[in-house]
């Protein structure tokens, strides 16, 4: 039997899932749940931001963080798609990691306009 | 033999997760990846509001301000937590470490975790209250 | 010894006679002390001599008779009566036919267990008078809880992936694999990489975890599989990239 190529997604997976596991709750909390009850106005102000984000250790950390969880993501709705019983796997899997490339490459282009 | 007449019972392809809790929870954490999407593409798109300006940030913002968005971050924040505490619990199972004729507790690995969670989850919010 | 009694509802099949597995209450007067095994062999001695099940140690080591016991996995000479209810039904083990009863046909299971060259490879065959292999107990450690495996199927009667694709290799088998991949003696892992990094090798496996949940042994399939999935991916990559492997 032909030996699987899974083994590369899997390992973007992986490594997505793990920075996520960490990543996600704070950050979440910081752009999503904060500025609705007035929190880090000033840290999530335009020219706080811009400045911030102007660090290229910074773009290089979000670049990992928006990268591994794309492709955490892509890998795992594959999986789920799957699982809810969408079985034509090929297609499904073109798809979302069509979508990851897609969003990887965005995110370095924004992030090279910063 | 000619009396074998062997039964093959029917499996579900899109049901069979409520059968039984443990799929039903299996299922749950799968379904994070939905929200991780999402927030993905919401970045995504901060990023591009950041460089095109305070204009297009006010925009961003407002989006996130706006009350569905806001419960669909409830929700996502949720799932985030799910995701967290189901692949902090799955290290130990997927990665032993051997010291010796002894493995590595499970339970330190995931204390382990929680610790490095906590500690970076203290740290972004101190630089973003004093930012 | 007090007695209880127990209404034992078990699922029949006889190709014979049935067109559809069908349920059958048994009264049954129990020991407190027995398990779901003694109830059956009480229910074939003295009420119903056509009830079929396999069994054979009675002290779970033998992996003979894994049944569905109120809707989950288990063992039936390591389910203790005092942990259920006066009604406990019994049925066949999920994801394979039924040939009888609660015999189910396991010929898939016994190929795929073969499929993953479950031997030792070493690197040069010894005769015996060259003695034996050396291992530490620190090199034992590192596999002896894979080979725990009873081959009792509980793992495969849970496993979703195995439900909804019947070509999955499966828990136990794949177990196995990591069994002798992680020996010291062996260097078999590339032989065995054409079961165990195909389709439906390990990557067929979604780590849902049941089969760790119910196995009766604490073999933790999943995480052989899991601790597989990175071996063959780091293999994959690498025979990429040109370096070769064990």
């Amino acid at each position: 039997m032909a030996r699987s190529a899974k083994a590369v997604p899997w390992f973007l997976f992986a490594a997505g899932g793990t920075v996520t596991a960490f990543v996600l709750p704070v950050m979440l909390f910081v752009t999503n749940i904060a500025p609705p009850v007035g929190l880090f106005t000033d840290a999530m102000s335009w020219s706080s931001m811009h400045d911030f984000v102007g660090n290229w250790l910074v773009k290089l950390v979000l670049l990992g963080i928006i990268g591994f969880g794309l492709w955490h993501a892509a890998h795992r709705l594959r999986v789920c798609a799957h699982d809810f019983g969408i079985r034509a796997d090929t297609p499904v899997a073109a798809v979302v990691y069509a979508l990851a490339a897609l969003g990887t490459l965005l995110t370095i282009w924004a992030l090279l306009m910063i | 033999m000619d009396a074998r007449k062997p039964y093959v019972r029917k499996v579900s392809k899109t049901s069979w997760f409520m059968t039984h809790a443990r799929y039903k929870t299996y299922m749950l954490h799968e379904v994070s990846s939905i929200f991780v999407a999402l927030y993905m593409v919401l970045l995504i798109w901060g990023l591009f509001a950041l460089a095109d300006g305070p204009q297009a940030w006010g925009n961003w913002m407002s989006f996130i301000e706006s009350p569905l968005v806001i419960l669909l971050s409830l929700i996502a924040f949720g799932f985030f937590v799910i995701h967290t505490m189901s692949w902090f619990k799955a290290v130990p199972q997927a990665m032993r470490i051997q010291k010796g004729e002894h493995f590595i507790p499970g339970n330190l690995i995931i204390g382990g975790h929680y610790a490095v969670l906590g500690g970076f989850s203290l740290f972004v919010l101190i630089l973003a209250g004093v930012a | 010894m007090s007695k209880r009694t127990i209404q034992l509802e078990v699922l029949r099949y006889r190709p014979e006679q049935d067109k559809e597995p069908v349920f059958q209450t048994y009264t049954v007067p129990c020991e407190e002390e027995w398990v779901v095994l003694d109830a059956l062999n009480y229910v074939k001695d003295e009420i119903d001599r056509t009830l079929s099940f396999r069994w054979s140690c009675h002290m779970f080591v033998c992996g003979s008779c894994g049944y569905k016991i109120d809707g989950e996995p288990k063992l039936g000479c390591k389910a203790f009566l005092r942990d259920y209810g006066d009604h406990i039904r019994v049925e066949p083990l999920d994801n394979f036919p039924i040939e009888r009863d609660l015999v189910v046909v396991l010929d898939d299971f016994m190929e795929k267990l073969q499929s993953v060259k479950p031997y030792l490879i070493p690197k040069e065959e010894k005769p015996v008078s060259a003695g034996e292999y050396l291992q530490t107990p620190a090199q034992l450690k590192a596999f002896k809880q894979y080979s725990m495996c009873i081959n009792c199927m509980l793992c495969y009667s849970v496993c979703p992936q195995y439900a909804l694709a019947p070509e999955f290799i499966g828990p136990a088998a794949l177990a196995l694999a990591h069994r002798y991949n992680m020996d010291s003696r062996d260097v078999g892992r590339k032989a065995r990489e054409d079961m165990v990094a195909a389709h439906e090798g390990v990557w067929e496996c979604s780590f849902v975890g049941a089969c760790s949940q119910v196995c009766p042994k604490d073999v933790d399939p999943a995480g052989a599989i899991q601790q597989a999935k990175f071996t063959s991916a780091i293999d994959y990559v690498t025979s990429l990239v040109g370096i070769g492997g064990k």
